[in-house]
């Protein structure tokens, strides 16, 4: 157990992340937004956080959609896929950071949602979800030790008092990060969602587009792929 | 993917950095809290949890298993209470399982009532050598007090985990053992519920013979 002495802080820079992922998860919320709770290795924390903010604990606070995915095993990633619409929130309770959670995690940009990763222990590359709430200690313990439960119910508490300052829930364009990448300079995520004669059917952005996929090897339903300028340039790795 | 570091950079709302301060400082308030009231629950209640513990082991080690049950985050938590013994951090699993199915729940509670959803299933499972591990923040759930009646009625031994002052549970004489996470936050509660659930867990473990040093991780 990680002992707590007068003066410390407990949170560290955790507090600041948690006030930042609250805000737009409220803005997602205000904007109509499901939230997708997924604990592959702890389905009760999934609904755990569910239970949170439909049913609130105080009185008078609304009730928000949010809704866990329990049971999918393997199939999360296509429950979670058909599920989500642009602009929804997923959160992923794992300390482990397995193949499906990377899986999800990846292919989140292409669906056009946005991702809250809440764990503990090693932290994540930068990068691996739009909030990494993270904390110090075991990562197994964490899952039983209300180390986990903590971060998602300050999320819960946080994400209410952002609801009193309903001028401040308007989303922010970087929010949503809706970029057309067949305009902007840069590559882009895309799922394959179909495959045609060196033409490809991607989901990006949570948006469908026909690509020209000449420029890579044969591509699959379900591959993610690098966009640029309506091109795919590459098949992203996922062996790790 | 920078573009969280930054979301108020075009932002009109001047006073958004503002709420951002409030709320981190919020959420180091309340994880203090959690970690002070943590610290002293598992001293207060360090006596209980031992003797439970050490009970819970009598009935295990005579082969007999471990049901868990609460109401909505308490149902989770006595789910996950049940997965720590199940399959445990390390060791051997201990038989558990929650009493949360859905449709048995769903069954019971609409042709008969919600307040018996749980002692109606001890009355088809439990024996007299089970444990029935109940955990309500109020301490007052009907249905949770219900099964812990016919969780007495059957032998069981019944242990409880309750907040605020413990509730109906804390004076009830169908709970055997029960362990209080006195604060008035149903959330600081649940946070401080999990690690009494971890603490029991090991000490069951140390009473049925494991080696006592902490458990570490993968």
């Amino acid at each position: 157990m990680t002992e707590h002495f007068e003066g410390d802080e407990v949170l560290g820079p955790l507090a600041a992340d948690l006030a930042t992922a609250s805000l737009a998860l409220a803005r997602r919320f205000a904007a109509g937004a499901t939230l997708w709770c997924w604990a592959p290795g702890a389905p009760q924390h999934a609904q755990h956080v569910a239970v949170e903010f439909v049913h609130p604990v105080i009185m008078g606070k609304r009730a928000l959609p949010a809704a866990a995915i329990t049971g999918a095993g393997d199939d999360a990633v296509d429950a979670l896929r058909s599920l989500v619409v642009p602009g929804d929130v997923i959160t992923v309770l794992d300390a482990d950071g397995d193949r499906r959670v990377n899986a999800v995690l990846r292919r989140a940009a292409s669906w056009g949602v946005s991702t809250i990763w809440i764990g503990a222990g090693e932290r994540p590359a930068a990068g691996a979800a739009s909030h990494v709430l993270w904390r110090d200690g075991d990562p197994a313990r964490a899952m039983y030790d209300g180390t986990v439960v903590l971060v998602y119910h300050l999320l819960w508490e946080l994400t209410h008092v952002c609801f009193e300052h309903p001028g401040l829930l308007q989303e922010q364009p970087d929010d949503a990060a809706e970029v057309c990448i067949t305009c902007a300079d840069e590559a882009g995520v895309a799922e394959v969602v179909d495959v045609g004669a060196g033409t490809a059917t991607v989901r990006t952005a949570g948006r469908m587009e026909h690509v020209d996929t000449s420029l890579v090897d044969t591509v699959a339903c379900g591959d993610l792929v690098l966009v640029h300028a309506g091109t795919a340039i590459s098949i992203v790795d996922e062996s790790r | 993917m920078t573009d969280f570091l930054y979301p108020f950079i075009e932002s009109e709302e001047r006073d958004a950095p503002a709420l951002l301060a409030d709320l981190a400082r919020s959420a180091e308030s309340k994880a203090r809290q959690s970690a002070e009231l943590r610290s002293v629950t598992l001293s207060t209640q360090a006596d209980v949890i031992a003797r439970a513990a050490d009970a819970m082991a009598t009935r295990f080690a005579a082969g007999g298993r471990l049901f868990t049950f609460g109401n909505g985050g308490s149902a989770t938590d006595a789910a996950g209470a049940a997965a720590l013994f199940m399959s445990p951090l390390e060791g051997h699993p201990l038989p558990a399982r929650s009493l949360a199915d859905e449709a048995v729940v769903t069954a019971l509670g609409n042709d008969v009532g919600f307040g018996i959803v749980f002692s109606r299933q001890l009355i088809a499972y439990g024996g007299e050598r089970d444990i029935a591990f109940g955990v309500s923040t109020s301490g007052s759930s009907e249905n949770v007090l219900a099964a812990f009646g016919e969780a007495r009625r059957r032998g069981l031994l019944t242990v409880g985990l309750a907040g605020f002052d413990g509730g109906q549970m804390a004076v009830s004489p169908d709970v055997d053992h029960c362990i209080v996470v006195a604060a008035d936050s149903v959330h600081r509660v649940q946070e401080v519920q999990a690690a009494v659930t971890l603490a029991l867990w090991e000490a069951v473990r140390r009473a049925l013979g494991a080696p006592s040093a902490p458990v570490t991780g993968r």
